[in-house]
């Protein structure tokens, strides 16, 4: 079974980056502009992870992570977190109230954040 | 006078006896004969003369030492204790005569007096000294209690037992404290600044003189938030041997940081923009260079791919440098500029040239309606020129595919006018105060264009800060914007 991760960042070409990276290692991957477009793909086809940036049009990040989680479909969906600010978020924070799995700060290594996400999937139970 | 009243006592002593004897001798000489009655009588008569004479001695000697005594009391009694000195006082208040029955009494009372005199002349003395002491006391209190009052800085001082001793009206009104009466009240029925209260205490417990200091927000009665920065000195106790003797309680200073600290928010949220502006572009040349560096381009036209959105990304991060530096050299007043009498058109001209390449990209229609007067601005052709670049630019940015940006140029009285419309997604009322601060971008509009949130706080310092004009911006949610620029004109040629 192919993992499905959704990229959500409004800095497309930036997030291109990763999409590359990741489909390469075998994922199928999707990408929503902001909160608002994950949602609804997120509503139409249940990802396996999410990776959202915070500062986004429409709906951020927050706001989304917050969204999924009153959800009982989505409450447990692990979430990555990006972010180009420098200390307004905590990782601790993120993880107690929204159970963010990470909070990763751009810029960031495509390779690293592929790394993240397999040892977030590999934790999942494996589906029969 | 000494021999005289001797002799009268003599006398006197004399006449007695001798009065005594011829009564006893006629006394007895009746007895032995009862013979001759005129020799009897004539001695009878004697007796009573002598006697009547010592009498009379007796009584004119008791006269003359009660004038005395009354002389001399009379002497005291108007005596001024003010004046009596020991040195004269033998001439003020003469003696008595040694032989009088009170001369020794009165030696010592007189002596008594002297002291008394010069006791009292002495407590005198220190009462008119402690009297000026206390008047200048006085006078140095209200003059400190008059500072103290009229210090814009809050002062608060307690004594060892945490009561108030001094809060000044600032205190009052920046603490919250509505007692008319504060001294002799404990500190923390007064003020609810828990910081502040336990500062102040443990300050006047410590053994050690110098002072400690903290930062206390208290309930918000300004726009800044109510921030002071307290410092605490612990009082030496009156009178004590050692002047850094404990037990004076302690005073608190608190001066208003308000601003610094709105000061230091907003240069952390301005640093915290700058960051966050630098690390998009940052994150997007490091995330292709690794993929680069790791061989995933497999092929020429993904390197290419991959090479482009790098040059991209480092054209936004050197954009957003320049316009940093540009708006920082211009707050800071060391740009260049070069005024001179410019004609307007021409600059605006030049500017739509500038952004037609990016209208014809969205199919924006570009309206050039440019006065046909000559408007003669005295203006720094480049920097105004980068104003209306700015302005232009961001019309289109703002503007759907399709959409018109229009510029137009007017003489409005003595003032040359210029604006910039268009039929973009407008802006709402709070965005339109906002606008003009660095780095605000409007959120929803976010996604319409890349910007760093520059571009028209820029704008706004070029026409107003260095050229004396006016920047605002009219706007319809939804409709679009209009931003003008009002210039002093310089003279006009009708074209």
């Amino acid at each position: 079974m192919t993992h499905r991760v959704l990229l959500c960042d409004d800095e497309i070409p930036i997030i291109r980056a990763a999409e590359f990276k990741i489909k390469k290692a075998g994922y199928d991957v999707r990408i929503a502009g902001d909160g608002e477009e994950a949602w609804q793909m997120i509503q139409a086809e249940m990802p396996d992870i999410l990776v959202t940036d915070c500062q986004m049009p429409r709906l951020d990040g927050l706001g989304l992570v917050r969204r999924l989680r009153e959800h009982p479909e989505t409450r447990d969906l692990p979430v990555l977190m990006l972010t180009a600010k420098g200390f307004e978020l905590s990782a601790e924070e993120l993880a107690r109230r929204w159970g963010v799995r990470d909070l990763i700060a751009k810029p960031f290594s495509p390779k690293g954040l592929l790394e993240r996400i397999r040892e977030i999937l590999h934790e999942q139970p494996v589906g029969p | 006078m000494s021999s005289s009243n001797n002799r009268y006592n003599l006398a006197a002593v004399g006449s007695a006896v001798l009065s005594t004897g011829w009564v006893v001798a006629w006394a007895a000489g009746l007895l032995i004969d009862g013979g001759n009655w005129i020799a009897r009588l004539g001695s009878l008569a004697v007796g009573l003369a002598l006697a009547g004479t010592a009498a009379a001695l007796w009584l004119r000697r008791q006269a003359r030492e009660q004038t005395a005594a009354r002389r001399f009391f009379e002497t005291l009694n108007r005596l001024d204790p003010h004046a009596l000195r020991r040195d004269t006082a033998d001439s003020e208040i003469p003696p008595l005569e040694s032989g009088h029955p009170l001369a020794d009494v009165a030696r010592r009372l007189r002596d008594g007096l002297i002291e008394l005199a010069e006791q009292f002349q002495d407590l005198e003395h220190a009462r008119n000294a402690t009297e000026i002491r206390c008047r200048r006391a006085t006078t140095e209190y209200e003059r400190v209690k008059a500072i103290l009052t009229s210090l814009d800085e809050p002062i608060v001082a307690i004594d060892p037992f945490d009561e108030v001793i001094l809060a000044n009206p600032s205190a009052k009104e920046v603490l919250g404290i509505d007692a008319e009466q504060t001294e002799d009240r404990a500190l923390r029925a007064l003020v609810r600044c828990e910081t502040l209260v336990n500062l102040l205490s443990t300050t006047s417990r410590r053994k050690a003189m110098e002072s400690r200091s903290d930062e206390i927000q208290v309930p918000a009665t300004t726009a800044d938030g109510g921030w002071y920065r307290v410092t605490a000195r612990r009082l030496a106790a009156s009178g004590a041997v050692d002047e850094d003797a404990p037990g004076g309680g302690a005073v608190a200073v608190l001066r208003d940081i308000g601003e610094t600290k709105a000061l230091q928010r907003r240069n952390a949220e301005f640093v915290s923009s700058v960051s966050h502006e630098m690390k998009t572009p940052l994150a997007g040349i490091k995330a292709y260079v690794e993929l680069l560096a790791d061989g995933e381009a497999e092929d020429e036209q993904t390197r290419e791919e991959f090479c482009g959105v790098i040059t991209a990304q480092a054209d936004r991060l050197q954009r957003l440098v320049e316009n940093l530096l540009n708006l920082a050299r211009m707050e800071a007043g060391v740009v260049k500029v070069d005024k001179d009498g410019r004609p307007l058109n021409e600059i605006l001209e030049e500017a739509l040239g500038v952004v037609r390449p990016a209208a014809e990209a969205k199919q924006i229609e570009l309206v050039s309606d440019l006065s046909p007067m000559y408007l003669g601005v005295f203006a720094d052709r480049d920097l105004l020129l980068q104003a209306a670049i700015n302005l232009l630019s961001n019309a289109i940015k703002y503007t759907p595919n399709g959409g018109r940006v229009t510029l137009r140029s007017r003489m409005v009285d003595a003032h040359v006018r210029f604006e910039v419309e268009d039929t973009g997604v407008g802006l709402s009322e709070e965005d339109k105060y906002r606008v003009f601060e660095k780095f605000y971008r409007v959120k929803k509009d976010k996604d319409m264009a890349q910007g760093t949130g520059l571009g028209l706080p820029l704008a706004k310092h070029i026409v107003e800060d260095v050229h004396g004009g006016t920047l605002t911006v009219d706007s319809v949610l939804g409709k679009g914007s209009t931003f003008a620029v009002v210039l002093p004109g310089s003279g006009q040629i009708s074209s």
